[in-house]
């Protein structure tokens, strides 16, 4: 029987916390008869090691056969995801079978008007023409009238200054019959006819 | 110092992903000391070789389950304990492994019939170790050959650590009965 503090088997393999190493390491100092147990155990591990490890005689190789790969869906799923073209046809069908399931599911007879009846959306857009009709009638009325009072105002401003041109040339004529130059307006007047 | 550009964990997640050649190459890092670990407790070249292709099919087929690609060391052994021991259950009707006759081993590790290890030594310690059984032979071989640790070895053989010492402590006295008084004429 060992009378180290801690089994010397379990020194030897290493099996010890750092203190329990280095006390078993104190006790061996000054125990012959550990020494020697120890010894034994070193002789006898390297007898063990003295049968080598042998290369193994057939290496094991692993080829790429069917039953290693993965599963068929887990291939199709790893392509799928792998293949942007399939993504986007994915998505293009799932839109397409919402608005398919959306145009079967809705309810028929509400598509008008958000549920107001044929007739009511009649008188509503007749009501809405002639409210439109008025309001350009009264619209090209009050155009109208402001382009006759243009028209008007321009025609009497043209009536103004052509009196003003006859009353300027009737107050020429009567100067110059004032200033006695009549026969030199007279002869003008006869020369020009 | 040995540098690893693809450390085990990173080829274990490739190869859950599916990659054969990530496996291939974790195989080739793992086979040749599964390999021994299998030859040792079967004591049998083509038992143990085929042992070895069994464990990596099987390993990789469960690759997902092993939840700590660190642990991939200590769950490929018990694997490989697996397989070992279900060969020798298999077995036990014409080949007893806990009642191998010693005399029949004394040759050391045969193929065949025949001794593959002529040196002096080599024959003394395969008998010694011929004359363990299944059990102790391996709890020597996961320690002195494997240098596992106890939890480790407790973890592949799936018991309690005190029953590997128990194993382990009980083959090393027979061990060393047989083999302290020869080592020093064959180890020197």
């Amino acid at each position: 029987m060992s009378c180290s503090p801690f089994d010397l088997r379990d020194y030897y393999l290493k099996e010890l916390t750092d203190p329990q190493q280095r006390q078993v390491e104190f006790h061996v100092r000054d125990c012959p008869a550990c020494r020697e147990e120890l010894d034994r155990l070193r002789l006898t591990e390297a007898a063990l090691l003295s049968l080598r490890e042998e290369e193994i005689p057939q290496r094991i190789a692993f080829v790429s056969d069917p039953v290693f790969e993965p599963s068929r869906a887990a291939r199709w799923w790893g392509a799928f995801w792998g293949s942007p073209a399939r993504l986007g046809f994915a998505g293009a069908s799932l839109v397409s079978a919402a608005l398919l399931f959306s145009a079967l599911t809705r309810p028929a007879g509400t598509s008008t008007g958000g549920g107001l009846p044929a007739a009511e959306v009649d008188r509503r857009i007749q009501a809405a023409v002639a409210a439109s009709e008025v309001r350009q009638t009264a619209r090209t009325t009050q155009l109208v009238h402001e382009l006759v009072e243009r028209v008007n105002t321009e025609q009497y401003a043209r009536q103004v200054a052509e009196n003003d041109a006859r009353i300027a040339r009737q107050d020429a004529y009567k100067a110059e019959i004032a200033s006695g130059d009549y026969m030199t307006l007279a002869s003008n007047q006869g020369g020009s006819r | 110092m040995i540098f690893r550009a693809v450390e085990d964990t990173d080829l274990i997640r490739q190869a859950c992903r599916g990659s054969v050649e990530s496996y291939n190459l974790l195989v080739s890092r793992w086979e040749k000391r599964v390999y021994n670990y299998l030859l040792r407790v079967t004591r049998n070249r083509e038992d143990a070789l085929d042992l070895a292709q069994d464990v990596f099919l099987k390993a990789y087929q469960n690759l997902r389950k092993l939840d700590d690609p660190g642990r991939f060391g200590p769950w490929l052994y018990r694997i490989a304990h697996n397989e070992a021991f279900s060969l020798f259950r298999k077995r036990k009707p014409e080949v007893d492994a806990d009642s191998v006759d010693p005399g029949a081993t004394d040759t050391g590790i045969t193929v065949g019939g025949s001794s593959v290890f002529p040196i002096e030594l080599s024959l003394a310690v395969s008998s010694a170790l011929g004359r363990l059984s299944p059990d102790q032979r391996e709890a020597v071989t996961l320690k002195i050959y494997q240098g596992f640790k106890f939890e480790e070895m407790a973890e592949i053989l799936a018991c309690p650590v005190s029953t590997v010492k128990s194993r382990l402590y009980t083959a090393l006295e027979l061990l060393k009965r047989e083999l302290a008084p020869l080592s020093p004429r064959g180890a020197s």
